[in-house]
């Protein structure tokens, strides 16, 4: 009887355990979370890297595991909430701490289990885009909204261009997920308390336009030595 | 009396600058919903009288720190058109703290630049819009900064 109750308190125990664990697991062991936030109550601290809790929204899987085995840089100006971002040329980027595949692929899926739940994405089907669609929609990313002047882009012979104040998007068509981008564009607020990119108001059409072109940029950045 | 009327001023302006940090995660559902609308002139036409109205608006911390967050990512921190994206410009950003050019710009010019973006003032796109991110009380304020930072009017 004794035997029965403490096996069931054991089991219970366990169980619950387990499941407020389970994501935190790896990611808590490698301290993952002393640099970036990986929960949305995790409101108190101020974080030196970028916000992780929606990373299953934003990211591809397989860039993730990637970039784990060998992070480039992808905020050649820093991360916009430091202290010493914009306060002069960003010298000595640490390097990002990297992982053999094992680990990488662990953390990887880890990081894909974070996600902002009850958001509603907007679906967005990547058709490929005409040469004719592709100049189009580059005219609106570089005139209309002015988007290059804070992100690299490619151009149409494959050329790294555009200002740094934001994060890099020559990798975007590997690195982010396509419904994320419009959703992104859409309503901001969900992911940042105040970012630094102009809100615009744009319909849907335009905002699926600017994720598929997106989805085109594969260009992988340097590496951090 | 005038004087009343530009405390009174002042304090509205105040008022919409709080509206805006406050209402910055809430108003979005309606802003999400209407369609794209790439600014026109009659636009630009309309904002005109507004802008005359709210002329005597100041200089605050918050305008301050408003530049700071975005305007200082093209035009540095200091406004001397220098920050972290201008070498990678086709169009270099203004220089705000020179006056032989800014003097030549009415503050209308300014404004409908910085809410609209330079394509509507006859300026490089460069200088993205700000009509959605920045309400025209805490625009004309940075209109009155940047007359700060080139310790000039418009002639
Ligand atoms: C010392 C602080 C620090 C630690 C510890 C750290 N990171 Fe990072 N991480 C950063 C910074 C800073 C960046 C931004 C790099 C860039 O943008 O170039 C970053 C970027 C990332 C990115 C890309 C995110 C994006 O939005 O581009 C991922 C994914 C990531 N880290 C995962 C991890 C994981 C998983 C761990 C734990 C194993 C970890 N990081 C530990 C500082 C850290
Ligand atoms: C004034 C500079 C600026 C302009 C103009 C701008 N952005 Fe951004 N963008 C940023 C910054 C800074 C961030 C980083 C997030 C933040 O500020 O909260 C960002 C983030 C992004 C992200 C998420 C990238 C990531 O890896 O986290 C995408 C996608 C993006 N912008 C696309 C666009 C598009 C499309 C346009 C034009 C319609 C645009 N941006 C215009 C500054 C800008
Ligand atoms: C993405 C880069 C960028 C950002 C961010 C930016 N600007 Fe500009 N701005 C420019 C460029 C480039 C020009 C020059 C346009 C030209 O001369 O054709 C300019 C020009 C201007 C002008 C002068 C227009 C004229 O009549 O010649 C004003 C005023 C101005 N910006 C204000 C602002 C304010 C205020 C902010 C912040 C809310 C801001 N800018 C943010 C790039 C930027």
């Amino acid at each position: 009887m004794i035997l029965r109750t403490l096996a069931f308190l054991c089991l219970g125990g366990f169980l619950s355990i387990v499941p407020s664990l389970s994501y935190a697991g790896i990611l808590e062991d490698k301290d993952c979370g002393s640099c970036h936030r990986l929960s949305v109550e995790d409101t108190k601290k101020k974080f030196s890297g970028p916000d992780l809790h929606f990373a299953g929204n934003k990211f591809q899987p397989k860039w993730l595991k990637q970039f784990l085995q060998n992070p480039g840089v992808i905020r050649p100006a820093g991360i916009i909430t430091n202290p010493g971002f914009l306060q002069g040329p960003p010298e000595n980027l640490p390097p990002h701490p990297s992982f053999l595949e094992k680990d990488a692929r662990t953390l990887a899926n880890s990081l894909t289990d974070l996600k902002i739940s009850g958001q509603p994405l907007e679906p967005v089907i990547i058709e490929p885009l005409s040469k004719g669609q592709r100049a189009k929609i580059k005219y609106k990313f570089e005139r209309t909204f002015s988007c290059i002047s804070c992100h690299q882009s490619l151009n149409l012979a494959g050329k790294v261009r555009g200002g740094l104040s934001g994060p890099s998007l020559v990798n975007a068509g590997n690195r982010l997920q396509a419904d994320w981008v419009a959703n992104w564009l859409n309503t901001p607020e969900v992911y940042t308390a105040k970012s630094r990119m102009p809100r615009y108001k744009m319909d849907s059409a335009t905002r699926t336009e600017f994720s598929q072109f997106l989805m085109t940029l594969k260009k992988e950045p340097a590496s951090r030595r | 009396m005038k004087r009343n009327c530009k405390n009174l001023l002042a304090r509205i302006t105040t008022l919409a600058v709080l509206a805006w940090l406050t209402g910055c995660g809430q108003s979005h559902e309606k802003q999400a919903a209407a369609p794209l609308k790439p600014p026109i002139r009659q636009e630009l036409e309309k904002a005109r009288p507004q802008a005359l109205q709210l002329k005597p608006v100041q200089v605050t911390e918050n305008t301050r720190q408003t530049y700071q967050w975005y305007c200082a990512q093209c035009h540095g921190i200091e406004g001397k058109g220098n920050g972290i994206n201008a070498k990678l410009l086709t169009v270099p950003p203004r220089n705000h703290t020179k006056a032989e050019y800014l003097e030549t710009r009415t503050d209308e010019q300014l404004f409908g630049a910085i809410k609209f973006g330079g394509l509507s003032v006859g300026r490089a796109p460069c200088m993205p819009a700000w009509e959605h991110t920045l309400d025209e009380g805490t625009i004309h304020s940075l209109v009155q900064y940047i007359r700060e930072l080139c310790q000039c009017e418009a002639l």
